[in-house]
């Protein structure tokens, strides 16, 4: 009874979306919460299920929301939940199980598509045919709850992929799909592999009728590089690779690189979940980003004796930090996913409201999303740059931050930027005030119309000793015996910001820490670093990719 | 009084000396220091940057060859210092454990004074080196004290190394690899 009264009050929902504001009067939709199961063999065939349905149920209106569980990677959808409920005026229904969801969404479905649990890459396949044929994603034992609600089979993915590799599967669906599928973006359907998955963003592959897919960008899977390369030569210019690369078979510096070179965009991670939804929102009527800046863009403040901190985090906002205690303690600069404005404009805006005075917004990754700009073909550059620049002026950003970690391995090694790279950045963003680079350290800096690049001088590992931390941080400042002395911080997503605020309480000597803005502004007028690019001759973990991105035959 | 010239005296010096009953430590390490060596992680000062390091040790007379065999997922290092108890050397690309989150780089172009000596009976190698580092202004000398240290027992051996640019000692600790295999962990 409880199912039949929401799902007639979920039908009254309006068809044209939730342009929704404050006062306005309160607007319907559903939220389910999830647990913490991802297991293939355990909560992952109801939960693709369900993220399938919430794609199909989310076209044309933003009507059911998933909040996840504490534990999950994108801590967000709890506190983003709110926001939506106090900010936009949005009336949640709770949805307790799958079959009240099949109640309430069922009328967006036209049947169904049986995925193949003996050959889990055929849930990317199930997710592909969903898109295109508006069906529910089902292993077999969620058969009978499909047909009890009246689904016919569409499709039946068992024993198609036995045996067969992801390079073999993923080109039979290609064959079979790509041509109907959305030629703009693409969902690289990776992150965990084995025994668990967690296909978040797969509302939004299936909303958007995208081909999902996890092939290697590892050269040594010849087969799959290859038609991954296939697939990003098919793309439309400015195309974005939505998802992440799959963990097990080839790392974030590969997949990241080549698509690079063909001047495509990153927007991770495949776990993000709701952009269905949050996609239909725009700003609350009215609103409008103002950064806390804490300078002048031509100030012109003089350095005084000292060691000059500041900290970053880059890692997506919504990912860890920001939701922790101690935020608001010290200056940390954010780095903000700038293409939320187009996807998630609420949460943006939430990020904004709940800023505390010392959160300062900055751009990147790299451009428009994220992608290692020494690859990007020199055609593609100023388009992408000229998106950016677009993105930062919503957002009211002025320092842009870069990473390239194409030669480096993981978070160390070489991440610097060749000086014609430096030279492109410099040419497009004429108004920061300041540039950003590495992700760990990194030795590119310039100085250039009194604006600096400066790298990163320090990385803070979650789980390095704070006295340690503060051990390297003496260290540094040793090494760097002029004053004023700028050591730019990075800091990990998981880190706890309290125990850093101990570590630099710790420091021997005059030491500040400061506000991102005011750091450029006072090594612009101080230069003390030198100037450095990357050099041909220093190390590169990874070189495999040339630069030419080949056609599809 | 009877005056002697320098290069006499010297040599009259070295005969004393060679004559002497000094311990055989003075001139060699102790043979259990020989062989491979595998960081124990858990006990020693956090290492960011390397999950793996093999070290290496071939003492022969003066001459010790110090190999540092070093991995960090898909990156396999391996780096030589060869010292000399007897003599100071310049080596060209010496290698230390870095901390890798730290913007800290060896410079190869820039050659390291290195003085190596065995003490406490040949079971402490220690090696005192001036190393080149490229830092955000520029290159700066880093003066570097290790002592590596055979504990008892001869199943364990500690890596203690000191900055001069570093208020706090970088402690490692190593397990004797039995079978002698070229692999990382």
């Amino acid at each position: 009874m409880k199912a039949l009264l929401t799902a007639i009050f979920v039908a009254l929902l309006p068809a044209a979306g939730l342009r929704a504001a404050p006062a306005a009067p309160v607007r319907a939709a559903c939220v389910m919460h999830f647990d913490g199961d991802w297991r293939v063999a355990g909560g992952l065939p109801e939960k693709a299920m369900l993220i399938g349905l919430q794609g199909l149920a989310n076209r044309g209106a933003p009507r059911f929301y998933i909040v996840q569980a504490p534990s999950y990677q994108w801590e967000i959808t709890g506190p983003l939940c709110d926001f939506y409920r106090s900010a936009y005026g949005v009336a949640f229904t709770e949805v307790a199980s799958a079959d009240q969801a099949l109640s309430l969404f069922g009328r967006y479905v036209r049947g169904y598509v049986v995925w193949d649990r003996n050959a889990p890459t055929s849930l990317n396949v199930a997710f592909t045919i969903a898109g295109l044929e508006d069906a529910l994603v089902v292993d077999d034992e969620l058969i009978p709850l499909a047909e009890r609600h009246g689904l016919r089979r569409i499709e039946d993915l068992r024993g198609r992929y036995t045996g067969k590799t992801d390079a073999q599967i993923t080109s039979d669906a290609r064959d079979r799909y790509w041509a109907r599928c959305n030629h703009d973006s693409i969902i690289l359907m990776g992150g965990q592999s084995g025994p668990i998955r967690v296909p978040g963003m797969a509302d939004w592959g299936v909303q958007g009728r995208m081909f999902f897919e996890n092939l290697s960008a590892d050269p040594g899977h010849p087969d799959e590089l290859a038609l991954e390369r296939r697939f990003m030569a098919d793309l439309n210019p400015n195309g974005t690779i939505f998802g992440w690369h799959p963990y097990g078979k080839d790392t974030e510096e590969e997949h990241t690189t080549l698509l690079s070179t063909y001047g495509l965009k990153m927007e991770g991670l495949q776990s993000l979940p709701n952009l269905s939804f949050n996609s239909q929102f725009t700003f609350t009527p009215g609103f409008r980003f103002t950064n806390n800046h804490t300078i002048a863009r031509d100030a012109h403040p003089v350095a005084g004796r000292k060691a000059y901190l500041s900290f970053i985090q880059s890692d997506g906002v919504g990912l860890g930090v920001w939701t922790k205690p101690g935020r608001g303690r010290i200056p940390l600069a954010w780095g903000a996913i700038m293409s939320w404005v187009k996807y998630s404009p609420a949460a943006l805006e939430y990020f904004h409201e709940s800023a505390t005075p010392k959160d300062y917004f900055i751009g990147g990754l790299s451009g428009p999303a994220y992608m290692y700009p020494n690859h990007i073909p020199a055609a593609r550059f100023g388009p992408l740059m000229h998106e950016a620049r677009d993105l930062m002026a919503v957002l009211d950003e002025r320092i842009f931050e870069i990473m390239d970690n194409s030669a480096a391995d993981g978070n160390v090694g070489n991440a610097d930027l060749t000086k014609e790279t430096v030279d492109r950045y410099y040419r497009e963003f004429p108004d920061v005030i300041g540039f950003v680079n590495g992700y760990g350290p990194a030795r590119t800096r310039d100085l250039r119309d009194g604006r600096p690049m400066i790298s990163y001088d320090y990385y803070v590992d979650p789980g390095r000793p704070r006295e340690e931390v503060a051990a390297d941080l003496d260290e540094l400042i040793a090494l760097n015996p002029i004053r004023p002395y700028f050591c730019l911080v990075h800091v990990r997503e998981t880190n706890d910001v309290n125990s850093l605020i101990e570590a630099i309480g710790s420091l021997h000597g005059p030491v500040e820490v400061v506000p991102l803005d005011r750091f450029m502004r006072l090594a612009a007028g101080a230069k003390t670093y030198v100037t450095r690019y990357q050099h041909p001759d220093d190390p590169k973990h990874f070189t495999a990719f040339d630069a030419t991105p080949k056609k599809a035959p | 009084m009877v005056f002697v010239s320098l290069p006499v005296m010297r040599r009259s010096l070295f005969l004393i000396i060679g004559l002497c009953p000094l311990p055989l430590a003075a001139f060699a390490g102790d043979p259990g220091l020989n062989g491979r060596w595998r960081l124990e992680a858990a006990q020693s000062s956090k290492l960011d940057g390397w999950t793996g390091v093999d070290l290496v040790i071939a003492a022969d007379g003066p001459k010790v060859v110090l190999r540092y065999d070093m991995s960090w997922r898909q990156t396999k290092v391996s780096a030589v210092n060869r010292v000399d108890t007897w003599h100071p050397v310049s080596i060209s690309n010496f290698f230390r454990i870095d901390q890798r989150h730290m913007a800290v780089y060896a410079q190869s172009g820039q050659p390291a004074r290195v003085q190596a000596e065995w003490i406490d009976g040949g079971r402490t190698l220690r090696v005192e080196a001036e190393v080149t580092v490229e830092v955000s202004q520029g290159n700066q000398v880093m003066r570097l004290y290790d002592e590596f240290r055979l504990l008892e027992g001869g199943g364990e051996l500690e890596l203690i190394e000191l900055h001069s640019t570093r208020n706090r000692p970088l402690v490692y600790f190593f397990a004797r690899v039995a079978d002698a295999s070229p692999t990382t962990p």
